[in-house]
């Protein structure tokens, strides 16, 4: 079967090294034990005073939720920063291009690999989310919209990785600037948003919230947004609504998951393209001089 | 088979290669020679499509190199001066992978793999990891790599460099075998005796340009013209000695025994001449014949330079 030779290659080689097995195990593990933790506390709780507190199961489907979205954002920059510069590192770029595939089969290649392994670290926790159907109160349509926002989390990371592992040539290099990448989106935009919002315009709304459009590239907005009807549910929605307003009063509110997943898709394909061009060694220049 | 036309390329305002042209004809073991820096690897480079140059052309097989890197790559098999191996992966899955780089999957690849680890000596390896194979058999796997697709020419950056004298030997019978089978084979190697045992035609390249190139056997008669004339004496060596004092063509006349070395300009029919007119002279001669010249010498001889840069031949 035709597969793309670079992401077969790394599957073989991934499923062979004890890597793949040890972050899944380890991040299972915590999964694990956050959520027996916090049914051990429920159960406690039931014991002590007989009454049982259905939004604690909230708590746990957003805790594990939340601890999973920081594993993804923590491994995916290192599963794909050493991608590209590992090659070079291996000195097996060059003879990769001097074969009839092409740069861009080799920055899918990378990436698809990569991502399969978070498929899989997302699909091996499932069990663990599912504790919270026991229950109810999350429904098919909220796990979906958090499956997106992972999703567009891990592209964007990945892709973000894959171009600064095509950028530096050195594989701890690429990899500290991948994670510099990914916390000025997170935390960095955040911040410009709410020291542009500090300049208020006595009456003008909408300059009392900022740039709120800057938040669009930020994956934790978009995980928060994901999680809103949870967080509304246990009354912390009020943090998400400060920053991108009211889904009532606002298109880009209301569809803010749609939107910013959107954009976050727009930028990986953005760093691929980087990437691809990084990785050409018949590359011609965007500009002379 | 390999065309280059004015090839230039420039790092900052350094010339790596200066419009260079080079000719490599079909089926020839081609020894691409030159001194460091002087531009082979850069040249490599851009027939392999991983460097574009700045001017020039590069036809391969028909197929312009520069424009068409797809159909150029099915026609060349290149080998680096570095192994470029997946520790991880075993020795036919190796082969398998640059296999599928080139569209062949399956049982096509793993028999076309198999056939080739037969011949570079590798197939009892297989099933080895590449990480336990020793550096000899790295770089044969290297070389079976840069067949996978059964290209028409091989390009290979120092082959032999950092082996053994075995492994060297064995290298250059499977050079042989190539080139019995049809295959252009073009070799960058400073290894220049290894080379002149081996190859059918020869480019010395020096600063970028293309200074000398021919058949082994052309180049090689060449710089035997330009080699002293040694003249063993039986009889009458100082009628002998006057008469090439004498002569136009001698510039230099060395005297140790019977035996004459003389620095002779002239071509193959003046030494007949010259030959003849000692005998006349009553000179009894035993042995007449230019000292023999090897690869080594006209690559010493070519690339050593006068300040203001023209190439000298026959400076002793």
């Amino acid at each position: 079967m035709k597969i793309n030779p670079v992401y077969r290659q790394e599957s073989k080689i991934s499923a062979r090294s004890f890597r793949l097995p040890l972050i899944v195990l380890v991040c299972n593990s915590i999964l694990a034990l956050v959520a027996l933790l916090d049914m051990y506390s429920m159960i406690t709780q039931v014991k002590t005073t007989a009454e049982i507190q259905y939004s604690s199961f909230l708590n746990l489907y957003i805790f594990a939720a939340a601890i999973e979205f920081v594993m993804l954002l923590l491994i995916v920059p290192a599963l794909t920063a050493g991608s590209i510069s590992g090659e070079r590192e291996r000195q097996t770029l060059n003879l990769l291009l001097t074969t009839r595939i092409t740069p861009a089969d080799i920055v899918l290649g990378k990436l698809m690999s990569s991502l399969s392994t978070v498929f899989l670290l997302v699909v091996s926790s499932f069990p663990i989310l599912a504790l919270v159907f026991v229950y109810g109160g999350v429904t098919g349509r909220d796990i979906i919209l958090l499956l997106v926002s992972f999703a567009s989390t891990a592209l964007l990371a990945g892709s973000v990785g894959i171009c600064c592992s095509s950028v530096f040539k050195r594989t701890t290099i690429a990899t500290a600037a991948s994670y510099c990448i990914m916390a000025a989106l997170v935390f960095g935009t955040v911040a410009l948003q709410r020291f542009a919002a500090s300049f208020q315009v006595p009456g003008n709304r909408s300059a009392k919230q900022g740039p709120v459009w800057l938040l669009l590239v930020n994956p934790a907005v978009t995980f928060l947004s994901a999680m809103k009807s949870q967080l509304s549910n246990v009354r912390r929605s009020s943090a998400v609504e400060m920053w991108i307003g009211n889904g009532s009063l606002s298109v880009t509110a209301r569809w803010w998951l749609g939107i910013s997943a959107g954009v976050q898709v727009l930028m990986a394909a953005l760093c691929l393209w980087l990437a691809v061009r990084q990785v050409n060694p018949r590359r011609k220049r965007l500009w002379k001089g | 088979m390999l065309k280059i036309k004015g090839l230039k390329k420039m790092y900052g305002r350094a010339a790596a290669v200066d419009g260079l042209n080079m000719h490599v004809r079909e089926g020839a073991l081609y020894g691409f020679v030159g001194p460091n820096g002087a531009g082979k690897t850069t040249t490599i480079k851009i027939l392999t499509g991983l460097l574009l140059p700045d001017a020039g052309e590069v036809e391969i097989d028909g197929a312009d190199a520069l424009k068409n890197h797809g159909e150029v790559a099915e026609k060349i098999g290149y080998m680096p001066d570095f192994f470029g191996v997946y520790d991880n992966l075993k020795v036919c899955e190796y082969m398998e992978l640059f296999a599928s780089c080139y569209g062949l999957y399956g049982l096509t690849a793993r028999k076309r793999a198999m056939a080739l680890l037969g011949q570079v000596g590798l197939e009892e390896k297989a099933d080895y990891y590449v990480d336990g194979l020793s550096r000899g058999m790295k770089q044969r796997l290297c070389l079976a790599r840069a067949l996978i697709h059964d290209p028409r020419i091989l390009i290979m950056d120092e082959p032999t460099s950092g082996l053994d004298a075995r492994t060297r030997y064995e290298f250059r019978e499977i050079m042989k075998d190539l080139r019995e089978q049809g295959k252009t084979v073009v070799i960058s190697s400073h290894l220049l005796s290894e080379l002149s045992e081996l190859c059918t035609d020869i480019g010395v390249v020096d600063q970028g340009k293309m200074i000398l190139e021919g058949s082994m056997d052309d180049i090689l008669n060449q710089i035997n013209v330009r080699s002293p004339l040694l003249i063993s004496v039986y009889k009458n060596r100082e009628q002998a000695v006057n008469i090439l004092r004498s002569h136009p063509y001698v510039e230099t006349v060395t005297i140790r025994h019977n035996d004459i070395m003389l620095n002779f300009t002239g071509d193959r029919e003046d030494e007949a001449v010259l030959l003849q007119q000692l005998i006349d002279a009553g000179v009894q001669i035993c042995g007449f014949m230019r000292e023999r010249g090897n690869l080594e010498a006209v690559f010493m001889q070519i690339t050593s330079r006068e300040e203001e840069g023209r190439v000298l031949i026959n400076e002793n």
